[in-house]
C-alpha cells in the first residue's frame, strides 16, 4: 500500500520532469508546490480550526469554568465538551488535517530522495517503482551550481575561498521565519509549558533542519526550501501570518 | 523544562524515523554491491567496507584490506587481476587501488578521479581501464600512471569496459545510453552510437562474429556491428537489463530485473526459450560447457542446462548481486548473508564451503 503511494509520488515526479526539460531541481519545485497546492484545503481546514481553538481559550465562559472547575477534572471536561458543542468547536479538528497530511508529506519526501539514486542500490530499488521512464535515468541532478545527488558539505559553494553552506543557511532561516510567524501568541503568559515548548522548537528546530540540509542530498534542501517558503505564502495568503513574533519582545510580556 | 527538552528530542526522533525510508524485511539488507574475481587458488571478494583473499580449497581468509574498517572506504565494484600480480579495484571513495594479490598490502594508489567507482577495471596488455562516475574511462599504466587523457562520455559510467584484441580497442558502455569504441593504445574514439533508448551498465558481449551485445534500462537487448556500432536486431525484453550478456556458441544468455531470464540465438535474435525462476537479475551470467549458472536478487543460484531445464537451485536468506564466478571446478557467488560473503558450489550444486567475515 506504502509502496504504491510512493510508486505514484516517484511517477508524477518524473512526469513533471520530463515536462519541465529533464531539470530535477525544478521539478522538485513544481512537485512541492503541486503537493501543497493539493493538501491546501486540508491546511486551511486546519489553520481555522486552530483559530477557532485559540478564540475559545479566549472566550469568558471558558475562563470562568477553568477557575469553577479548577479541582474537578470530569466536570471541567463535561462543560469543556459542552461549550465545543455551543460554539461548534472541534477540540480534533486542528489535529486531524496534520494527521492526514503527515503522510502525504513523507511520501513527497521519500518520492524525492528515492528518485536521486546514487548507488546501484538504490537505483535498482528506484526501478522497482518506475512504470514508464526508464529512458529518463540516469536524471539531471544538477541545478544551479548544485548537484541535488550529494550533500552541501561535497560542493559548497566557496566565496572568497570559504566554503558556505548557501542552501543550509536558507533552510535554517525559513524554518524559523515559518515557525515564528505562524506561532499564534500565547494565552497563558511566559511562564506556561506550552509556549515554553513552542520557544524551544523556535530555535531548535530550525537548527536540525539546517543540519538535515548540509548532511544529506541538497535535493533534500531544496525541497525544505520550497516547502518552508509555500507554507509561509499559504499562511500569508490566509492572513495567518503574525509579524509581531519578528519583534524583540520587552521583558515582562 | 526538562520535560519539554524530553518531548522535542522525541519529536525530533520520530520525525527523523519518518523521514528515513527504512522499511526493510527481515531479509539482510545489503549495504554494498559484491564484486568477485579468482585465480587458481585464491578468491578475491570485493564488499562493503573490505576486499579479502580467500582460499579456494577450504573458503579460510587469507588477507583483507583494510585490515580494519575504514567508513570512507567502500566496494561497489569488481576487483581485477593483472598478469604481473597487481589486484586492482576501484573504491567508492574514488581512489583506484593496487593491491599485492599475496599479501594484501598496497602497492599504489591513483586519486585523480572526481567520481566513485562502481564498474570494474578492464585490464589489457595496453594498461588499466577503469570508469568512474565522473562519466570518464582512465587509462592507468601498471604503474598506476595515467597513460593519457581519460576518455569522457556524457554520464556516469557504471559498467566494466569490453575488449577486443581484433580491432585493439575497448567498448566503453555509458549511462548516456550509447556505446563508444575506443582505440585502446591512442584513447581516441573509433565510432559511437545514437542513443539506444537506456542506460547501459551491463560489461557488452562480443562474439567470434565480431557482434556486440548489450543490454539496456529500455528493456532491449540489442546486438551491434562491432566494426561500426550499427544495429543488426533488438531484442524486447520485459524489463529494465542490468548485467551484461553471456555468450556460448550460438546463444546468448541473459536475464532482466522481471526475473525473467533468456536464451536468444545469436544470429537472429529470436528467443530459445525464457524462464523465471526469481527475482531480478543483475549480474552476468556464466556459462560452461554443461551449463549455465545465475544469480536472482532475491539470493537465488540457478543452473540450468543448456536447452533451459533447471539442473539445481540454491536459495540464501541474503541478496545476490555478485557471481556466479568459475574459479578452477567451482562456482563462486556472493550473498548479503554474514554466514555467506562468499559461497562455492560444485557443478552440481553441492556446496563446498562458504566465507563469512568472522570479526562481524
Amino acid at each position: 500500500m506504502w509502496d504504491s503511494f510512493i510508486s505514484l509520488m516517484i511517477n508524477i515526479l518524473l512526469y513533471i520532469y520530463a515536462f519541465v526539460g529533464q531539470n530535477f531541481g525544478l521539478a522538485i519545485i513544481l512537485f512541492t508546490i503541486l503537493v501543497r497546492l493539493v493538501t491546501y484545503p486540508l491546511n486551511a481546514q486546519q489553520v481555522k480550526q486552530s483559530k477557532a481553538m485559540q478564540d475559545l481559550q479566549e472566550n469568558k465562559k471558558w475562563q470562568d469554568m477553568q477557575k469553577k472547575y479548577k479541582n474537578d477534572k470530569e466536570k471541567l471536561a463535561q462543560e469543556q465538551m459542552a461549550l465545543y458543542k455551543e460554539l461548534g468547536v472541534n477540540p480534533f479538528g486542528s489535529c486531524l488535517p496534520t494527521l492526514i497530511q503527515f503522510p502525504i508529506i513523507i511520501g513527497l519526501y521519500q518520492a524525492i530522495i528515492r528518485a536521486l539514486a546514487v548507488s546501484p542500490l538504490q537505483l535498482l530499488n528506484l526501478s522497482k517503482h518506475i512504470s514508464n521512464g526508464a529512458d529518463l535515468i540516469p536524471l539531471n541532478n544538477h541545478f544551479l551550481w548544485m548537484d541535488l545527488s550529494l550533500p552541501e558539505k561535497d560542493f559548497g559553494l566557496a566565496i572568497a575561498g570559504f566554503g558556505i553552506p548557501i542552501l543550509a543557511i536558507v533552510v535554517v532561516v525559513t524554518s524559523y521565519l515559518q515557525t515564528k510567524l505562524m506561532t499564534p501568541p500565547s494565552t497563558g503568559g511566559g511562564n506556561d509549558q506550552g509556549a515554553q515548548m513552542t520557544k524551544a522548537m523556535g530555535l531548535y528546530m530550525p537548527i536540525f533542519m539546517g543540519w538535515l540540509a548540509y548532511s544529506f542530498s541538497s535535493g533534500l534542501a531544496l525541497y525544505f526550501v520550497i516547502s518552508n517558503t509555500s507554507t509561509i505564502l499559504q499562511y500569508a495568503l490566509m492572513g495567518r501570518l503574525d509579524w509581531s513574533n519578528l519583534l524583540p519582545k520587552r521583558a515582562g510580556k | 523544562m526538562k520535560t519539554n527538552r524530553i518531548s522535542l528530542i522525541l519529536f525530533i526522533l520520530l520525525i527523523s524515523v519518518a523521514l528515513s525510508a527504512c522499511a526493510s524485511g527481515s531479509r539482510v539488507v545489503a549495504s554494498g554491491w559484491a564484486g568477485i574475481t579468482a585465480d587458481e587458488e585464491t578468491a578475491y571478494l570485493a564488499y562493503n567496507t573490505h576486499v579479502y583473499a580467500v582460499n579456494l580449497a577450504n573458503g579460510t581468509e587469507i588477507w583483507r584490506y583494510p585490515s580494519e574498517p575504514d567508513p570512507s572506504i567502500t566496494f561497489y565494484a569488481p576487483p581485477a587481476l593483472t598478469e604481473d600480480g597487481q589486484l586492482i579495484i576501484g573504491g567508492y571513495d574514488n581512489i583506484v587501488y593496487s593491491i599485492n594479490p599475496q599479501t594484501g598490502f598496497v602497492n599504489w594508489t591513483f586519486e585523480e578521479s572526481e567520481g566513485r567507482f562502481v564498474g570494474g577495471p578492464l585490464v589489457t596488455q595496453h594498461g588499466i581501464f577503469i570508469p568512474s562516475t565522473d562519466n570518464k574511462v582512465y587509462s592507468l599504466g601498471f604503474n598506476g600512471q595515467p597513460l593519457r587523457e581519460a576518455f569522457t562520455t556524457e554520464a556516469e559510467i557504471w559498467a566494466s569496459p569490453g575488449s577486443d584484441a581484433e580491432c585493439d580497442c575497448i567498448y566503453v558502455a555509458s549511462m548516456d545510453h550509447k556505446i563508444y569504441a575506443i582505440n585502446a593504445q591512442t584513447g581516441s574514439p573509433s565510432w559511437v552510437t545514437n542513443d539506444l533508448g537506456g542506460a547501459i551498465v551491463g560489461t557488452p558481449a562480443l562474439s567470434d562474429e565480431r557482434v556486440l551485445y548489450i543490454g539496456t534500462f529500455g528493456e532491449e537487448m540489442i546486438a551491434l556491428n562491432a566494426d561500426n556500432g550499427s544495429d543488426l536486431w533488438r531484442f524486447a525484453a520485459q524489463d529494465w537489463i542490468w548485467g551484461g550478456p553471456a555468450l556460448s556458441e550460438d546463444t546468448l544468455y541473459f536475464g532482466d530485473l522481471s526475473g525473467s531470464f533468456y536464451a536468444v540465438d545469436l544470429q537472429s535474435g529470436l528467443q530459445k526459450w525464457q524462464i523465471q525462476p526469481g527475482s531480478a537479475v543483475v549480474d552476468t551470467p556464466l556459462v560452461t560447457e554443461e551449463a549455465i549458472y545465475f544469480t536472482s536478487e532475491s539470493g537465488l543460484i540457478v543452473s540450468v542446462s543448456p536447452d533451459g531445464i533447471n539442473r539445481w537451485q540454491k536459495e540464501f536468506e541474503g541478496n545476490t548481486y555478485a557471481g556466479p564466478v568459475a574459479a578452477g571446478d567451482l562456482i563462486l557467488v556472493s550473498t548479503t548473508q554474514p554466514e555467506a560473503l562468499l559461497a562455492a558450489f560444485d557443478s552440481n550444486g553441492v556446496q563446498k564451503w562458504t566465507f563469512s567475515d568472522a570479526s562481524e
